[in-house]
């Protein structure tokens, strides 16, 4: 414990500011995944599964191609296709959506782990000098300046397009045509159809946008993350994405906030580590986490909800009475 | 090209097994208000809801400023100048009501919707009809009469000629209704259609130029109002001539049984709030409890049943605390209800007729013995309520989900006035029920009474209200603001009262 104290400006530094955000990018490209199906009442708790599709499958074809556009664009295209099975299953046959979610996370630990054995002819981790990683921003001015340099210096291609994504996302959901429809599909679906709006083309579009965002997850874990496949590295980073998306309301920027909570823990947690705490319980950080934040988040609605409807407390506008 | 600019011949619906709809006709003229009545279950909703094409029709053809119109969908309608207000209305809630209206032919402007453009539009709207709409709100903070204007806008603004309204007024106060007649009869002077679905034989007396009447799913008469009377229109509606009117025993109250003492209620929503109120039922006496649906009526029930939480002031049943204990407990200390929503509350609907006479004592001696369940009982029970209540069809046996509204809640009814309860807590008893068996109800009510038992009569229904009652109270935005005797109360009022108006 002495050793914490006596180091803790060599926890609390600012390098831990990018630590935190880039461990947090996976899990906000899980979370924006979550959101997109959420705000059409649909919960997509394969996003787990279809993130690690995407992981594989970026690997695998950068690997092949030597390319890691080619290899995020596959991978997205393949969270597509396993969306687009959970779309047909929900939307058209009408099958409950936690059971086909937990049955695509199921498959695809399966068929991931199949795959690197019949192709890649290994078993636990697959990397390779040939797979292309995604590259990394260098910005040559900020090398001299050591507090930019280590804030904003060397990011990922993909993390840079996390945050252009939670904006875009944000200003889809609610200044454009497609997100008003979308939220009012997922609030009330028998308006939206009334109102003239096709419920599920607007439901299909929404899974599969949201299993394109699920493979550029994956493929940001494995080529901009890391860069190699491990069997099941997404390690629930798609199960916090869907605690984080609860904890925003599937409001982005909100979500992307309850995403850098994790991040905050599991950077803190790998430095505590280093002095002496043990690394079970540091594993177990991120999930406590989670925990912490779905537990407070439901009780501070709970409250707020309370106090809403409570009789007690003055209304707040005043009401109108007549005559 | 014909007279109408709707003809709907030979239509047939089934929902399974049940046909909704038996050789269905309507037709409608260019800027006329035409009345479709009948009992509920008669087939007016889903004649007027084919036609905005929420269901495929079975067989039949549906014309449309005379074109054909198969596979009709409410999008096609829509483009057709259709345009519908539904009984529940179809709004977003958490959405603006701008937003609601422009939901699904929204102005662009680059990319992002032109919030701008919108609102001059649908304020060309709210000032040519006189609509009072506050456009920023979120809809779940605006009254109901306020929704229903949202609703009508947002028809004219897909360009609607023929507007069908369902049931409208059933959730307006007389003096609301009267603001809606009077949209009505604007949008009529623009040659609009009005297509008017009601039961209530004066409104539709009041506003209609022709009235359609159709009967267990079929299609009765067509007729000119000036050459009809209600008295008339009720004979095509049921078939035969029915008398609403019981009478009444007037009785002399006996000792107070239910006592709430300025109680406060939580609610979702603000106007549902129960803020400080007191009154008090007396043995042998029907209090009724007058007001517009969401004023805390529902709310009021929960909380004397045990499903809502009271946050301040008590509710005594016989002299016992009863607030913020278990309905079982309250059931037990001689509570009887017939809930609001007989489906949810009221019934297991997979569960048979039986089953569903019993369930409230099935804990109980006869029906049960130790842990076991006395099937006997149960039917003994079943064979005698069947009969005494005239529940149709008489097969017990049958999941109460294969009943109709009125006798589903004739086996509600059945169970809970059975029981000899020194309260009776009735919440809206004859909602959806057809005119058979609404006079039923009242009249197991009315027998309630004479032997007894407390009740407390919860109905958006005036005339339910004014001819079962002995007291009445009416509340407004969780408030009581008046008080009377039955026979000094009429719907003007009770209306004004509903409003939150006060007592002269």
């Amino acid at each position: 414990m002495s050793a914490i104290i006596e180091n803790v400006d060599k926890i609390f530094n600012v390098s831990l500011i990018y630590a935190t955000f880039r461990s947090a990018t996976p899990i906000i490209f899980a979370a924006l995944c979550a959101a997109l199906t959420q705000q059409a009442n649909i919960l997509n708790i394969g996003t787990e599964g279809i993130m690690l599709v995407g992981s594989f499958t970026a690997v695998g074809v950068s690997y092949l191609t030597g390319n890691w556009v080619i290899g995020v664009l596959a991978a997205m295209i393949s969270g597509a296709f396993i969306a687009s099975i959970m779309a047909v299953g929900h939307i058209k046959y009408n099958a409950e959506i936690c059971a086909i979610g937990m049955g695509i996370n199921m498959l695809a630990l399966a068929v991931t782990k199949l795959l690197l054995n019949v192709i890649f002819k290994t078993n636990g981790t697959f990397s390779d000098p040939k797979i292309v990683p995604i590259p990394k921003v260098h910005f040559a001015f900020m090398d001299d300046i050591p507090v930019l340099n280590q804030l904003l210096n060397n990011w990922s291609i993909t993390e840079w397009l996390a945050i252009v994504l939670i904006l875009v996302l944000q200003f889809l959901f609610y200044k454009t045509v497609w997100g008003l429809r979308l939220r009012a599909v997922g609030q009330f679906a028998m308006a939206a159809q009334t109102a003239g709006i096709k419920v599920t083309q607007i439901k299909y579009q929404a899974m599969i946008a949201s299993g394109l965002m699920g493979g550029l997850a994956g493929a940001h874990l494995s080529l901009g993350y890391s860069t190699q496949f491990v069997e099941n590295m997404t390690n629930n980073r798609g199960f916090m994405g869907v605690a984080a998306m609860y904890f925003g309301g599937a409001n982005p920027i909100l979500t992307a906030l309850g995403c850098l909570l994790f991040g905050f823990a599991d950077s803190v947690g790998a430095r505590l580590q280093a002095y002496g705490i043990p690394s079970q319980f540091v594993l177990m950080m991120p999930y406590i986490v989670t925990i912490v934040i779905l537990a407070i988040s439901m009780y501070v609605k709970y409250r707020n909800n309370k106090r809403k409807e409570s009789s007690l407390l003055a209304p707040k506008a005043q009401l109108k009475t007549q005559g | 090209m014909s007279e109408y600019v709707v003809e709907m011949k030979d239509i047939q619906k089934s929902f399974g097994s049940v046909k909704a709809v038996k050789n269905g006709f309507f037709t409608a003229k260019k800027g006329e208000i035409h009345s479709l009545i009948g009992e509920n279950g008669a087939g007016k909703s889903t004649m007027m809801k084919l036609l905005f094409g929420m269901y495929p029709i079975d067989e039949g053809e549906i014309l449309i400023n005379g074109n054909n119109t198969d596979k009709l969908t409410p999008k096609i309608a829509i483009d057709h100048g259709i345009g519908m207000v539904h009984q529940e209305f179809m709004l977003v809630g958490e959405l603006t009501v701008l937003e609601n209206i422009i939901l699904g032919f929204e102005p662009q402007k680059g990319l992002k919707i032109d919030f701008d453009a919108a609102k001059k539009e649908v304020k060309k709207y709210i000032e040519q009809y006189h609509m009072d709409i506050q456009l920023e709100k979120k809809v779940n903070q605006i009254s109901v009469g306020e929704a229903q204007r949202v609703e009508i806008i947002k028809t004219l603004m897909r360009g609607a000629e023929i507007i069908i309204l369902d049931e409208p007024t059933a959730v307006l106060t007389p003096q609301e209704a009267q603001h809606l007649f009077k949209i009505l009869m604007n949008l009529k002077k623009d040659h609009k259609t009005i297509v008017f679905i009601s039961h209530k034989l004066n409104e539709v007396m009041n506003i209609s130029d022709r009235i359609s009447v159709m009967r267990q799913g079929q299609y009765i008469d067509t007729v000119e109002k000036g050459n009809t009377s209600p008295l008339e229109l009720t004979k095509l509606m049921i078939g035969r001539e029915v008398f609403l009117n019981i009478d009444k025993t007037y009785s002399k109250a006996g000792k107070t049984v239910l006592e709430v003492e300025d109680v406060w209620i939580p609610s979702q929503k603000e106007t549902s709030k129960i803020r400080g109120m007191s009154f008090h039922v007396n043995e042998g006496e029907i209090v009724g409890v007058a007001g517009i649906d969401g004023n805390g009526q529902s709310e009021l029930v929960e909380a004397i049943i045990g499903l809502r939480e009271v946050e301040k002031g008590s509710i005594k049943l016989s002299g016992k605390n009863i607030a913020n204990k278990k309905t079982r407990a309250i059931r037990k200390s001689g509570l009887s209800v017939i809930p609001e929503d007989r489906n949810t509350q009221g019934l297991n609907r997979e569960m048979s007729i039986a089953d569903n006479l019993a369930a409230v004592e099935m804990d109980r001696v006869p029906y049960s013995k130790g842990f076991m369940i006395r099937q006997e009982a149960i039917v003994q029970n079943a064979k005698e309520k069947v009969e005494a209540f005239d529940i149709r069809p008489d097969d017990y046996n049958l999941p109460t989900s294969s009943l109709s509204g009125g006798n589903a809640q004739k086996v509600v009814v059945a169970r809970e006035v059975s029981m000899d309860n020194k309260l009776l807590i009735a919440a809206q008893p004859t909602r959806g029920v057809d005119i058979g068996a609404i006079e039923s109800i009242r009249n197991s009510l009315e027998k309630a009474k004479k032997e007894g038992t407390a009740v407390l009569l919860v109905s958006a229904e005036l005339e339910e209200i004014i001819s079962l009652s002995d007291r009445i109270i009416v509340i407004h935005e969780g408030k009581i603001t008046g008080e009377m005797p039955a026979d000094e109360a009429n719907e003007n009022n009770l209306g004004l009262l509903m409003m939150g108006g006060t007592h002269e």
